[in-house]
């Protein structure tokens, strides 16, 4: 009897641990956070999400995302954020995504530096082909790292950009050769 | 032969097609009209044919397993347009959520179909229908669905033996889950030694051997013609109607709308009629049962 009670306890003391250190957020609460304007002289870095190489590829899209995809291909148009110390790639792209309340999901978790960004806007990896997924570009080059693993410095300009073929059709003749 | 159950009476091969039909469609769709009359029909099926206790037991089983499942996939599925409230920063969607129980409701609906089938269909049923064509076939079947059922009486067995020889006694509720892991142990490595134990004495008996005959008690009548006609007749249009995108149905990123049109109200007519069919024949052999009991 003792032995029941000593092992319900611990049972119900490991289920507490795991729901108190998960982070619940409403809705409202989630978005509003973050929220701050860029004042002058403050470091900041450039942010910028786009998906044009979902256009080139209509025919391989999932159908049920045509209507998500924008027109443009601008998910987000070059926005300027407040750089706080020891800010990654990203800590940028999840503010982005809560001021202009873009959906996005991530798998991995940022203490370890692990986040994979799964889905931007809806877009998901393999949304557009086998060979499609998000990556992204500092100062037009690609960092060798994960976006949690990349801090950013004062006047950076990251880009994240949707690939249908494994960052071929990112690399070759595109804007980011130079 | 289980002989309560009107359906079983049917010939081996038309049961199975029949089956066939209804577990193709329900598997193979994310549409959840289809998934929700699939699943009515298989329930009504195995209510009908269950006694109380069965049913209560399986409801104890099904219950926190629909649950589960629909609550696993939320979790782990971000995807989606409505969010609900954020976990770690990532949203928790209604689509997600919606998308979990249609999933749950399809695995409930074919696991609940599965066991209507495996109590129309014996094992002697499958020996005579796949027998001829490939008698290994037919074993690794029979041995297959056999083996839960088999397991479970195993199971009862041991327990009673360890109580008998006086584990289980007074041991707090954790301990006696430990002594559950022990028995469960000694199932497993009985199984298995069953498993191959019966395919040895079927080999030595001459399963495999060329010009054998198989008996069979099975007589293909001309109701057995008209249940296989009918689940084709009604499969025609619901195919049809997959074919033409009139049960093309997706949760993300956000809930499509179903199309509704006289095609597609046609095209779930004859899918109820196809999930609903054992169990309405079921009902009309009771009817016609008490009738001509009435009548003495």
């Amino acid at each position: 009897m003792k032995k029941d009670i000593i092992i319900t306890l611990l049972i119900i003391m490991l289920v507490a641990v795991f729901v108190l250190a998960t982070d619940f957020k409403s809705v409202e609460e989630y978005y509003l956070e973050n929220a701050e304007n860029v004042k002058e002289g403050d470091a900041a870095v450039v942010i910028s999400i786009r998906c044009d190489t979902v256009l080139d590829n209509m025919e391989k899209l999932d159908p049920a995302l045509a209507p998500y995809v924008p027109s443009d291909g601008t998910v987000l148009a070059e926005t300027k954020y407040a750089l706080r110390e020891g800010d990654t790639a990203f800590d940028i792209l999840v503010r982005a995504a809560k001021t202009h309340r873009i959906q996005m999901e991530y798998s991995g978790a940022k203490e370890t530096k692990t986040v994979y960004i799964e889905g931007i806007a809806n877009i998901y990896e393999f949304s557009c082909g086998d060979l499609s997924g998000w990556t992204y570009f500092v100062n037009g080059e690609r960092p060798q790292v994960g976006s949690s693993a990349c801090t950013l410095h004062d006047g950076d300009k990251i880009e994240w950009v949707y690939t249908c073929e494994l960052s071929e059709d990112l690399l070759q003749g595109g804007a980011k050769n130079e | 032969m289980n002989n309560h159950i009107a359906f079983a009476r049917f010939h081996p091969a038309a049961l199975f097609s029949y089956y066939l039909c209804l577990l193709l469609f329900t598997m193979f769709t994310e549409n959840p009209v289809i998934t929700a009359l699939s699943l009515l029909g298989a329930l009504y099926f195995c209510l009908f044919t269950g006694t109380a206790r069965e049913n209560l037991n399986d409801l104890k089983f099904y219950a926190p397993m629909f649950i589960l499942v629909a609550l696993t996939n939320p979790l782990f599925s971000h995807s989606g347009a409505t969010p609900l409230f954020f976990m770690n920063d990532n949203p928790v969607t209604l689509e997600a959520v919606l998308a979990g129980v249609n999933i749950a409701a399809t695995v409930a609906a074919v696991m609940l179909a599965c066991k209507g089938f495996s109590r129309v269909m014996e094992s002697d049923k499958l020996l005579a229908l796949f027998g001829k064509a490939s008698p290994k076939l037919a074993v690794v079947l029979s041995m297959a669905l056999r083996f839960i059922p088999l397991f479970k009486r195993k199971w009862r067995e041991l327990c009673d033996v360890q109580k008998a020889m006086g584990y289980f006694r007074g041991e707090s509720r954790f301990s006696r889950l430990a002594s559950y892991a022990r028995v469960f142990s000694a199932l497993v490595s009985w199984a298995l030694e069953n498993a191959a134990d019966t395919a040895a004495s079927m080999c030595a008996r001459g399963f495999e051997l060329e010009g054998k005959r198989s008996f069979s008690l099975f007589r293909f009548t001309r109701a057995d013609g008209a249940l296989i006609a009918a689940s084709l007749a009604l499969s025609a249009p619901v195919l049809a109607g997959f074919a033409m995108g009139k049960a093309s149905f997706y949760f993300y990123p956000r809930i499509s709308e179903l199309p509704f049109d006289i095609f597609s109200v046609a095209m779930y007519a004859c899918f109820a009629a196809l999930s609903l069919l054992p169990f309405i024949f079921e009902v009309k052999e009771a009817l016609k049962w008490k009738y001509l009991r009435s009548k003495i």
